[in-house]
């Protein structure tokens, strides 16, 4: 097992999930790790999560200004596109304005058989918890009703026994980078952690467990190169981790929404699952969009120390205001701790390859 | 051939309202009563609008409202001074603008007269009813002024028909730790009398505020969207109080006056239209230039944002209800089925988005609302871009000529030569 046979199923994800539909299953999708995706799973639904790209916007921009995020934007260029027709339903947790916003723009455009709107409360206090175990409920009755078929108490710990396993696996990978010469580079571990995000655990787990042995031996090609770590939202360009490998450092650590604040917090199985799944997904470390913003710089200035960081790349998507209400903060207090920071603003959508190695390659000069 | 409009050569000037005076006088007293807060013992209670401002009337504090005076600094023309300096500090020039104005407010001192700006507050309230910007801005500001910061939590559903009991608990339940933290800080109680009070005043308003809305329905409509945009800071700032009550019984019998006496703001009403969302607060100007087309704005949701009624026997429950069915937050369809019912009510010939840079959580619906609005009832729009504050990047010649093919759109669909 490589990590190219990750990064193909990725790039095969329509091909896969149409396949899974051939085979009976449904599929939805859905948007950030907000989504309680156990859930879906438990209720024997498949859930993927909406990716966009890099390609130019032709439908899209009939629909949504060109000042919202590039994620948003060539997500629903896709779905217009028509690489989305597989899917039975989405849905929307609603984290930030985009989501929310995104939510019935999709609903008027893009015909599916089942939409959801999640709400979820911006505090994480125990009645924001007790709050959002009835919205849980509610979802899953809505898929209760929808597939016909109760979700039993005990599917839903068989699906968080699951997701857990994967954390648990994902985090022997990120492990590996503790290492001085981690065995693989960041970009090939994004690719990793990237099919994850789009296919059913179990087998995201048994390609896993295939992978992580072989890599207890291996001895990488990463050694003396400059470690860097990086925080921001999400991305699509797997290119522009391979133009910092290039300039001489690796990413050994991060905090984006498709990386280690997807999959690091695990759920409790010993707590009743709704509660559980509530506190999982209200405590663990958030994105900004949620009103603990301490919670998440302290927990990236621990990861910084940890992993041994000795820079880190704030890479925001461009338009992500909440990112962005926060980051001269985040900036300042990584530079207290002495780690030097390069800002990026970010945009899968046209992006600048050359420019960005410039940028990298002076910060990496500065940092080695 | 082409039919040009014929435009008089003088800009259009409307008529001025009687009650702009007593509006002068309110403004005046505001911001003097802000200046003396601290010798006075009142607490300066920096707010977000859809903040349940009726908290702090009943706590005798002085509500600031930081988007309110970046439209001053607009105005003014020292917003983009200000701005600039928001980003010296690192924060982003795609940001809101009203946050990133009260950056350079907050980290220069300097406010929009040439003086120091707001006293600095003794508390930040925030909630994120009105969208998400709200708290972030909240949170950045706390870690300056390093004051106590209280969030009202809002969490609820985008179609407002699954709004539940519970989402209305969740919500009565944050205004009274609110309130429970606001006793905390300013050391006082909150009385029950006095709540009382202010919830039966900010009801008056907004039922005052309803019934001037209402009667923009009349032809000619009465008043302009400027008179509208201006005569809402009494709704935003002082609702709750009896000077607000007061001063919308003036403007209420003004403008009945001028619906029974059928004086128009336009002389000769050809077209009613929908502005949608932010006045350009550097160039208010721009919505007199519809009017040398013959156009009046005749209704809108953002000023109605401001209204909401409510029910002193219940305040909290009221409170819950009020601002947690903001229409704003309804996705595109729910806003475009509010649309739809004020179209019919009021006659309106089009509609004009201002796409507002800064403001993503308003501007990304609206070339979907467009949409629906024309495949359903064939309304033409028309959709330009600019800053609510920031002067940067807006071109006024390019704004000119879209509203004028717009408006000769409009001329030749309403009145087409025979």
């Amino acid at each position: 097992m490589k990590h190219s046979e990750f990064a193909e199923a990725y790039r095969n994800r329509h091909k896969l999930a149409e396949g899974w539909k051939r085979s009976g299953k449904k599929v939805f999708g859905h948007f950030c790790n907000f989504t309680p995706e156990e859930i879906i799973y438990a209720a024997g639904i498949i859930p993927v999560r909406i990716r966009g790209g890099s390609e130019n916007i032709e439908l899209a921009d009939a629909h949504l200004p060109s000042i919202c995020c590039s994620y948003m934007r060539s997500a629903l260029e896709q779905a217009l596109k028509g690489r989305y027709n597989y899917l039975d339903g989405a849905v929307f947790p609603k984290s930030c304005d985009m989501t929310r916003a995104l939510y019935s723009i999709w609903k008027r455009n893009i015909k599916l058989s089942y939409y959801w709107n999640l709400p979820i409360p911006g505090k994480s206090t125990d009645a924001a918890v007790d709050f959002y175990i009835g919205e849980l409920r509610l979802f899953q009755e809505s898929l209760e009703k929808y597939t016909g078929k109760k979700i039993s108490d005990d599917s839903l710990r068989q699906a968080i026994k699951l997701y857990n396993q994967n954390r648990a696996l994902v985090r022997e990978l990120y492990n590996l980078s503790l290492r001085d010469n981690p065995p693989l580079p960041g970009s090939e571990i994004f690719e990793v952690l990237r099919a994850g995000l789009v296919m059913p655990k179990e087998e995201h787990n048994a390609m896993l467990r295939k992978l992580l042995p072989a890599l207890s031996t291996v001895k990488g090609s990463q050694d003396g190169k400059v470690r860097l770590m990086i925080a921001g939202n999400t991305f699509e360009t797997v290119e522009l981790l391979q133009a910092i490998e290039e300039s001489g450092a690796n990413i050994v650590v991060d905090d984006v929404d498709i990386g280690s604040r997807y999959y690091f917090a695990s759920v409790n199985e010993n707590e009743e699952p709704l509660r559980a799944l509530a506190e999982r997904y209200l405590r663990k470390v958030l994105c900004p969009c949620k009103h603990n913003a301490q919670h998440r710089v302290y927990h990236i200035l621990k990861l910084a120390k940890d992993y041994r960081v000795q820079g880190v790349i704030l890479l925001t998507q461009k338009y992500c205001d909440t990112h962005l209400y926060d980051r001269p903060w985040l900036e300042g207090k990584l530079k207290e701790e002495g780690l030097p920071v390069l800002v990026v603003d970010h945009s899968d959508i046209g992006w600048a390859g050359g420019k960005f190695k410039t940028m990298v390659q002076a910060f990496i000069e500065m940092v080695g | 051939m082409e039919t040009k409009q014929e435009k008089p050569a003088v800009p259009f000037k409307p008529p001025r309202l009687a009650a702009s005076a007593a509006l002068g006088t309110l403004n005046e007293i505001y911001y003097r009563d802000l200046a003396n807060a601290k010798q006075q013992g009142r607490p300066v209670v920096w707010i977000t609008s859809m903040t349940p401002i009726e908290l702090v009337y009943a706590f005798d504090g002085i509500p600031f409202f930081p988007e309110n005076y970046a439209a001053l600094c607009s105005s003014r023309k020292v917003a983009e001074d200000l701005c600039k300096a928001g980003e010296a500090r690192g924060y982003s020039q795609d940001l809101c603008a009203y946050a990133l104005c009260t950056f350079g407010v907050m980290f220069e001192k300097r406010g929009a007269l040439g003086d120091e700006g707001p006293p600095a507050p003794d508390i930040l309230l925030a909630t994120e009813g009105a969208c998400m910007t709200h708290p972030k801005w909240w949170e950045a500001m706390q870690r300056h002024y390093k004051c106590p910061m209280i969030i009202i939590d809002a969490a609820y559903t985008v179609d407002s028909d699954t709004l539940s009991p519970r989402h209305r608990e969740y919500y009565a339940s944050e205004l009274k730790e609110a309130v429970r933290l606001m006793e905390k800080y300013t050391n006082k109680k909150l009385g029950a009398a006095k709540l009382h009070e202010v919830v039966i005043n900010s009801d008056q308003a907004s039922a005052l505020w309803d019934e001037i809305d209402d009667m923009r329905a009349a032809a000619p409509t009465p008043i302009s969207q400027i008179d509208v945009f201006t005569c809402l800071f009494p709704l935003v700032t002082l609702k709750g109080t009896k000077e607000a009550v007061e001063f919308y019984k003036q403007l209420r019998d003004e403008v009945k006056m001028r619906v029974d006496n059928k004086v128009g703001f336009v002389p000769d009403e050809k077209f009613r239209l929908i502005w949608d969302m932010f006045p350009i607060y550097h160039n208010m100007r721009l919505l007199n230039y519809f009017a040398e087309f013959g156009a009046a704005f005749v209704t809108d949701l953002y000023g109605n944002a401001f209204s909401g009624r409510l029910n002193a026997d219940d305040p909290y429950g009221s409170l819950a209800d009020r601002y947690l069915s903001f229409f704003m937050r309804a996705a595109s369809c729910g806003k475009a089925e509010l649309y739809k019912k004020r179209i019919k009510k009021y006659h309106v010939d089009g509609i004009v988005f201002h796409s507002n840079r800064c403001c993503r959580c308003f501007t990304a619906e609206q070339p979907d609302i467009g949409c629906i609005l024309r495949d359903e009832l064939g309304l033409p729009s028309l959709m330009f871009e600019g800053n609510m504050v920031d002067p940067r990047g807006y071109n006024d010649a390019q704004v000119r000529a879209k509203i004028e093919s717009f408006m000769e759109m409009l001329e030749a669909r309403k009145y087409p030569k025979k």
